[in-house]
């Protein structure tokens, strides 16, 4: 089924609410965290020395741009602000980053959160189709199943940044009633972990960015790794404070949520498969990075029987991996029809 | 043995959802559904090259011959006074008028080859009409509802929901409370070179206090009622006589009576499933032909649907609530979108 077509480069792009990635055809792989900077006054372009500027280059510049994170609450804000332009340019540069040959012509599948997917299909087309000789888009989760050929009895939880999307694979594309979307994940994570340390530490200072670092570096269910301990400035001084506590109960607040949309998906499926989707539960996103989160899912779900969780191995590239899998596995005829 | 059943049977599985990817992707740029590896069978193929060849050959010389495709053409001058009135026995299907087919007509009743399918046609700017508008208040119920505000409301409604899909360019009639005579809407549909128009009214029933939903596409009226109504509907048109005959020469367009037929099914069937869960005594009176000018000077598919019934009094109540008056844009966004994705979509439309 694969197509040896040396002068298309497939590329694989999981367009994500925190982290974009590439996967292309010619080995090219690469991520950004999805943040898109512009400078705000000729001032800054000055300062910054680009017209435009990416992931965490944007983050560590942001107060001289215009900033935006396109897909903020898993989806396109269309006509709010500049979020399709800031996807179109996060397209743009990593598709420069994959290294495509002069001529070459390219052929992407881009996987998207679900609810992404659902409401904004033809503003992401819009957004990347100027940069692509074909395209087509699938769900993120969707995308993840494919690439680890978990096509029949499964289910793929994609705890991405925005939106936790569940899929449950059953050897068809998945309909809606096989997919769904809740909004707890990690930026709900921050949140609640920006406002426990407001109320432990009042009198110290610190933003929603500093916080999201905190929770990518120290994130842990259930039993803790050891001591978390971080500067923090208080009246400029920089202090250490201990952190363990809040990043448990942070990181665990999403789990109520995630348990119960997993058992509500596994207990409306049919009654006959159900045994198999619980044997195949698969982690995906940055979420799945969480320390000890597969374990406690699992010991979670007991109380429906016997099932096996399992983060991906990858996730910052399951997803892009997923889709480059499905643009190579595509036949031609079908790409050439778009 | 076993391991090669077993392999053949997951790249079929890889072949059904690789197809499947494929034909979503189709659906979001809203292309018909890709027909390589359903080969047709040569015979089929002969017949519908028949098909085709007799239609363009009926198209093309239409005006010389006198078949019956073009019976409303001929009959619709008189049809003002023809009594030829059915009741619908299925609300939801259509009151065809045409006793004898033709061979042209036959072919439209071929299930499975629409005409904008056969030719791949798409659907870019849809026309949004509220009813009357302006001077022209239309229906005004007992506590002084107008007919004219209510439709400019679910009109707009219906753009910005239309508009959510970056699909459609949609365009209004009017977007204020302006008077617009029906060939100035007209024109305006052709000016933007409209692929669709759908025109809003509400009803009024002089004898009756129930509360029933009907949409209309271009033909000779249904009954005397729907004659009355066009006659209302019609009053503020500003054609000139001299403009008739052009007007009425477009009745044998094909596609576009076809067409005009599908999209009132897809918008009644989504208006009257929906509205009935909240209203157990709506009556579903279907889809009707009916000379309205509106429709019959558009060269598209065009529709004129008649969402409520403003004389009765707990519509009228209902009217100026405006969950209800988004429900109703919601049912008629259902509608249009199921009849451009081709009866994919579902009529169930939540309600608010």
């Amino acid at each position: 089924m694969k197509q040896k077509e040396d002068n298309i480069l497939f590329v694989g792009i999981d367009l994500g609410t925190s982290r974009s990635s590439i996967c292309a055809s010619n080995s090219a792989k690469e991520w950004i965290e999805s943040y898109v900077g512009w400078p705000k006054d000729f001032i800054s372009l000055k300062v910054v020395g680009r017209p435009v500027l990416f992931g965490s280059e944007a983050l560590q510049n942001r107060l001289s741009l215009e900033l935006c994170r396109p897909l903020e609450h898993g989806i396109i804000k269309e006509g709010i602000d500049r979020s399709e332009e800031a996807v179109r340019e996060i397209i743009k540069y990593l598709i420069e980053i994959s290294r495509p040959a002069a001529e070459q012509k390219i052929y992407a599948v881009v996987g998207v959160p679900a609810d992404t997917l659902k409401t904004n299909k033809l503003a992401i087309r819009r957004a990347v189709s100027e940069f692509v000789h074909s395209l087509m888009v699938v769900s993120e989760p969707f995308a993840v199943a494919y690439g680890m050929n978990l096509l029949n009895n499964s289910l793929v939880i994609d705890i991405g940044a925005g939106t936790t999307d569940f899929c449950i694979m059953h050897g068809a594309i998945p309909a809606e009633e096989d997919q769904k979307t809740i909004l707890t994940a990690g930026d709900y994570i921050d949140d609640q972990l920006y406002s426990y340390l407001n109320e432990k530490f009042p009198n110290s200072k610190f933003n929603k960015n500093m916080v999201r670092q905190f929770k990518e570096q120290y994130s842990f269910v259930g039993k803790s790794p050891g001591e978390i301990r971080v500067e923090l400035p208080v009246d400029g001084k920089p202090v250490m404070h201990d952190i363990t506590n809040e990043i448990k109960r942070a990181c665990e607040s999403i789990l109520p949520a995630i348990i119960e949309t997993t058992t509500e998906m596994i207990a409306r499926f049919d009654p006959e498969f159900q045994v198999k989707i619980k044997s195949n539960i698969v982690l995906a996103g940055g979420g799945s990075l969480i320390r000890g989160i597969a374990a406690h899912i699992q010991e979670a779900l007991k109380v429906i029987g016997s099932c096996t969780v399992v983060s991906v191995d990858e996730p910052l590239y399951a997803g892009s991996f997923g889709a480059l899998k499905l643009a190579q596995d595509m036949p031609v005829k079908y790409w050439e029809s778009l | 043995m076993i391991s090669m059943i077993f392999r053949k049977r997951k790249h079929r599985l890889k072949e059904s959802i690789l197809r499947g990817v494929f034909e979503e992707n189709l659906k979001i740029l809203g292309k018909p559904p890709f027909r390589i590896s359903e080969r047709m069978p040569l015979s089929a193929k002969k017949i519908s090259l028949s098909f085709l060849v007799i239609l363009l050959f009926i198209l093309g010389h239409g005006n010389s011959l006198n078949l019956t495709l073009f019976q409303e053409k001929q009959t619709l001058a008189s049809s003002a006074t023809k009594n030829y009135f059915q009741t619908p026995e299925n609300p939801l299907t259509l009151l065809d008028n045409s006793a004898n087919l033709s061979d042209a007509k036959a072919f439209l009743k071929i299930p499975g080859v629409p005409l904008s399918r056969t030719f791949g046609l798409t659907v870019k700017t849809v026309m949004i009409d509220p009813g009357h508008g302006g001077s022209h208040s239309g229906s005004i119920g007992k506590k002084g509802t107008k007919e004219k505000d209510i439709t400019l409301d679910i009109a707009k409604r219906l753009k910005m929901r239309l508009d959510k899909y970056g699909q459609y360019n949609v365009i209004m009639t009017r977007e204020n409370d302006v008077t617009l005579p029906l060939n100035k809407r007209v024109a305006l549909a052709q000016s933007y070179k409209a692929d669709l128009f759908v025109s809003i009214h509400i009803n009024y029933l002089l004898s009756r206090p129930t509360n029933i939903i009907e949409t209309y596409f271009f033909g000779s009226p249904s009954d005397d009622t729907t004659l009355k109504l066009a006659e209302r509907e019609n009053a503020d048109s500003q054609y000139r006589l001299s403009d008739f005959r052009k007007i009425i020469e477009k009745i044998g367009d094909t596609l576009k009576y076809q067409e005009s037929k599908k999209l009132a099914a897809s918008i009644q069937k989504s208006l009257f499933l929906n509205i009935s869960k909240e209203d157990g005594n709506v009556q579903n009176k279907g889809i009707k032909t009916a000379p309205f000018l509106v429709l019959l000077g558009v060269d598209v598919p065009a529709v004129l649907t008649e969402v409520s019934c403003m004389s009765n009094s707990k519509e009228e109540i209902e009217l100026n609530n405006e969950t209800h008056r988004e429900n109703i844009a919601h049912y008629l966004e259902t509608g249009i979108l199921d009849y451009l994705n081709k009866g994919e979509a579902s009529y169930e439309a939540k309600r608010r």
